[in-house]
């Protein structure tokens, strides 16, 4: 069976790469939870978008299933192959087609990352706003795919608010634009990209975009307060919320968080028992100059003693030292973790904190906290260790709790990881059965057999030959 | 209470902190080249971590994948949670080349044992050192330059030390064996610059091969190699044990480092702040500083100082993409060849448009600069240009003295 696949791969994909044997399938059995493993049945890599959309068109009569993968950096299973069938992996397709300084559009690729796309903007005084912090590697094709967010959407807005057109290939081959450089809905009636954006791989393969650029801001400020408690950590989140000065982002630390810093070499002298917050303003410079007063004074008011900030570059990157290291430090932790993603109305963070932290000490699990406070995007980690029986399933028993609680005060399931494989047994939790269906009937009505990365979004969602 | 931030108490797993973030394929020459997965450090970290664990069976695969590794380092670099890639790699390969699973091209192996016999190894290179001075072009790799034939760096170290006496620092010089035997004019120019700059130079007698060779190829005899320089070097009062190949800087840190403090000469001089040289002031030179791996990823420098650079008195920049591969790796163009010309023609391509005449690729590791050079001899640069060691470009030459403004003990 394997060298038949492995025969009808290679007559679609002449000029790609077709990886079959044991070892090289082994790279692509997770993403970024890494822990948990699934092996495709083949892995493919076109050599370009032509490539891929003619694979497609045979892929159906293939009759497994076909998982797109950008660079595997998904929190959520997204792009493993939980059914088994072929990885679509697009490392090829990394060219940046036009950027239009006039129009302030670009045109790229699905498989080009972020960073690059940063770099190549930069000179032109533009740049793309969405910044998830997996940036240095994740791609076009996986941030819209999921929607991505990051520490300046709180301001800018996520992905969907940037993507002007997306070009996206069929499992009958057939090859759409979804909106274009001019952005709405294209050559639809309706403006049908905003289903491509989110969906996860499971309506179809992304092969380009059209993304909206801004102007490069004149100025930014960064600051860094620190707080005793939650409480007046909160009350300078609502001050900044509320403020005029309309920050770009506000991310948090807590003190678990702040504890791993200190305790590592990245320690950068925060205090003990202390909350984080990370502020960030832009734009014209005389205007957020002028700002700048009143942002250091609302941080001192809300109850912070120890703000810090700057407009120096290497400063300022200091002063995000700390939020960008967490991520890393988890892993010199333990090398597994879950992150959930859960967004919450602002008013419930104490609360929904509060039972993050009772739980995992009852469980003697470890958990950290770091997350886009401005969105009430929460990013609780839960560390464990996968080769201790029972680890993963206290865990899994932990985020569920949580997750009720969340849906109890408001809030919703995925920021911005999106919900793959991961969180698809919540998603009955939030959607009654009537949402269920009618969210279930559109990528059925791509791909009846649910071929495009099934097993994902929704706990049931076979493909069925 | 919460309980404590430390790692748990079950066994430490040797594939280590990987989180599977994926932060390092970015940086990934080998990963950039071909787009596979396994190609990448992340995957080559699963798929050893995978059959250490027995869920994946030994396969020619496996072993393909871990020979394409440059060993550049640069995913160390890029790794927020620290995994020690290029211990893990090490092992790994030795490990692969001690089981016959991975058998180094009989070139490399024939090498192995020159370098471990440094006196054996400058008596067989001897032609090569010839070869060079009269401007053969016989390898791609060889770049120009008149290496001394006879008189070795001890030496001539000892006839300048007694001609200028120097008050400096005192340092130790690691010779090297392909430094030594083949590049032997860059050693000199180190000794002259360290010199000039009030730095008394020692060249510990019974030192050898770093040992890099080795690692690079998986073959025996690291430890050896290693013990003879802790002899050699261990017992020495001196202010730093100094290297001019980033490369075998990087692998003698490994042998005495956190004991003997080891750096790179460049490093080194930074500090000092080094003797100016004058140039014309219509002079068009422009130079190109390309930074090894060893140096920026192995070493973890940040760069080589820019008051080094500005010392060489003309106007230099970092070569586009500088803290990239260019695919020297050690000895992986000469196992890997074609992958390792790839990578060089993406790093090499600014070279054909660059302004400056003359042009010159500046880099402070003798095995880049055999690369750097075989980029013209392999036509991917079409245009004239010049390889050469940063410390070169601080030579004062074979007349100089110390200047009376030197920094003192
Ligand atoms: C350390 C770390 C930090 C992170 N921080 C953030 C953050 O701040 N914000 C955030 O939003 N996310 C974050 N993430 C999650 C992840 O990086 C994002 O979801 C990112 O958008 C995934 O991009 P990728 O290229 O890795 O896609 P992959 O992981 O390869 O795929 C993600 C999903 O997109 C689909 N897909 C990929 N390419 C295509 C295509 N061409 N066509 C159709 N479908 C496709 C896949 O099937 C999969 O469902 C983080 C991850 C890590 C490891
Ligand atoms: S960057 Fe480090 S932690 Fe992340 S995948 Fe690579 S080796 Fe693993
Ligand atoms: S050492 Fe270099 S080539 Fe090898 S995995 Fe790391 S980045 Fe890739």
């Amino acid at each position: 069976m394997k060298s038949s696949l492995e025969h009808q791969l290679k007559a679609l994909l002449p000029r790609g790469r077709v990886l079959i044997s044991a070892a090289q399938l082994a790279g692509y059995g997770a993403d970024g939870l890494g822990y948990k493993n699934h092996l495709p049945d083949a892995v493919v890599i076109p050599a370009d978008a032509q490539e891929l959309a003619g694979f497609m068109k045979g892929a159906k009569a293939l009759e497994v299933p076909v998982v797109m993968r950008g660079a595997g950096t998904s929190l959520s299973g997204g792009p493993v192959a939980v059914q088994g069938g072929v990885i679509v992996h697009t490392s090829a397709l990394k060219k940046i087609r036009e950027i239009n300084t006039e129009g302030f559009w670009c045109e790229v690729e699905c498989g080009v990352t972020l960073n690059d796309l940063d770099a190549t903007l930069k000179p032109h005084g533009v740049f793309y706003p969405p910044d998830p912090s997996s940036g240095p590697v994740c791609t076009l094709g996986g941030n819209v795919a999921s929607n991505a967010g990051g520490a300046h959407c709180f301001r800018y807005g996520v992905t969907s608010n940037y993507v002007l057109g997306v070009e996206a290939v069929m499992l009958d081959g057939s090859v759409h634009c979804f909106g274009g450089p001019a952005g709405g809905r294209g050559p639809w009636r309706e403006d049908w990209k905003r289903f491509m954006i989110g969906s996860e791989g499971t309506l179809a393969a992304f092969t380009r975009f059209w993304l909206r650029l801004l102007p490069l801001p004149e100025k930014v400020w960064t600051f860094r307060a620190t707080y005793p408690d939650l409480k007046t950590t909160e009350a300078a989140i609502h001050a900044l919320v509320a403020h005029s000065s309309y920050p770009a982002a506000i991310e948090m630390l807590d003190p678990r968080g702040v504890a791993m810093v200190e305790s590592s070499q990245m320690a950068c002298g925060l205090p003990e028992g202390s909350f984080m917050l990370l502020v960030e303003i832009d734009g014209p410079e005389a205007l957020v100059n002028a700002r700048v007063p009143s942002v250091v004074e609302l941080l001192r008011r809300a109850g912070s003693n120890d703000v810090m900030f700057s407009d120096e570059e290497a400063l300022r990157q200091k002063l995000w030292k700390a939020r960008k290291a967490a991520g890393g430090l988890l892993g010199q932790l333990s090398p597994a973790y879950v992150v959930q993603d859960a967004v919450i109305p602002k008013r419930a963070l104490a609360e929904v904190l509060q039972l993050v932290y009772d739980e995992a000490d009852a469980a003697n699990i470890r958990a950290v906290n770091v997350f886009h406070a401005g969105d009430g995007n929460l990013h609780p980690n839960f560390l464990f260790d996968s080769r201790v029986p029972g680890e993963l399933e206290k865990v899994e028993l932990i985020s569920k709790r949580l997750m009720q609680r969340v849906i109890e005060v408001g809030g919703t399931l995925s920021g911005e990881h999106g919900i793959g494989d991961d969180k698809s047994a919540y998603m009955p939790l939030v959607f009654g059965p009537d949402s269920m269906r009618l969210q279930l009937s559109v990528p059925a009505a791509f791909n009846p057999a649910h071929q495009m990365n099934p097993l994902k979004v929704f706990e049931n969602r076979h493909f069925i030959t | 209470m919460a309980p404590p931030l430390q790692s748990s108490g079950s066994p430490p797993n040797y594939f280590s902190n990987c989180t599977h973030c994926g932060f390092c394929l970015a940086v990934c020459p080998t990963y950039k080249l071909t787009g596979d997965e396994n190609n990448s450090p992340r995957g080559r970290l699963r798929l050893w971590s995978e059959e250490a664990a027995g869920r994946l069976p030994q396969d020619e695969w496996t072993d393909f994948y871990t020979a394409e590794c440059v060993g550049c380092l640069a995913c160390e670099t890029a790794c927020p949670a620290t995994v020690p890639y290029g211990e893990i790699f090490e092992r790994i390969r030795h490990e692969h080349v001690a089981s016959h699973r991975f058998t180094p091209k009989l070139q490399l192996r024939l090498a192995a044992v020159a370098v471990a016999h440094p006196a054996l190894f400058n008596l067989a290179l001897l032609p090569a050192r010839l070869l060079r001075r009269v401007g053969l072009k016989v390898h791609r790799f060889l770049f120009p330059g008149s290496p001394p034939l006879l008189k070795s760096t001890a030496a001539y170290a000892d006839e300048l030390m007694l001609r200028h006496r120097p008050t400096g620092p005192r340092v130790a010089f690691l010779t090297g064996c392909l430094m030594e035997a083949m590049f032997r004019e860059i050693n000199f120019a180190t000794v002259r610059v360290l010199i000039e700059n009030n730095v008394q130079v020692i060249i510990p007698e019974g030192q050898g091969c770093c040992g890099a060779f080795q690692e690079h190829t998986g073959l025996d005899g690291v430890e050896t190699l290693r013990e003879r320089n802790r002899r050699a070097f261990g017992p020495l009062e001196v202010d730093a044990i100094v290297s001019n190949s980033s490369g075998c800087g990087y692998a003698l840190g490994k042998t005495l480092q956190p004991d003997k403090p080891v750096r790179d000469v460049l490093g080194f001089l930074g500090e000092l702040g080094p003797v100016r040289r004058q140039r014309a002031c219509d002079d068009g030179t422009r130079v190109y500083v390309d930074l090894p791996c060893h140096l920026v990823h192995g070493q973890k420098a940040a760069s080589i100082p820019a008051k080094v650079l500005d010392a060489t008195g003309y106007r230099w920049e970092l070569a586009p993409k500088a803290k990239d591969c260019c695919g020297s790796g050690g000895v992986y163009n000469i196992q890997k060849p074609e992958n390792a010309q790839q990578i060089l023609a993406e790093k090499s391509a600014f070279l054909n448009e660059a302004e400056g005449a003359p042009v010159i690729l500046g880099t402070s590791n003798h095995v880049c600069m055999m690369q750097w050079h075989s980029a013209g001899a392999t036509g991917l640069v079409t245009r004239p240009y010049e390889v050469s060691h940063i410390i070169q470009l601080l030579d004062p030459g074979e007349k100089f003295s110390i200047p009376s403004t030197s920094p003192q003990p």
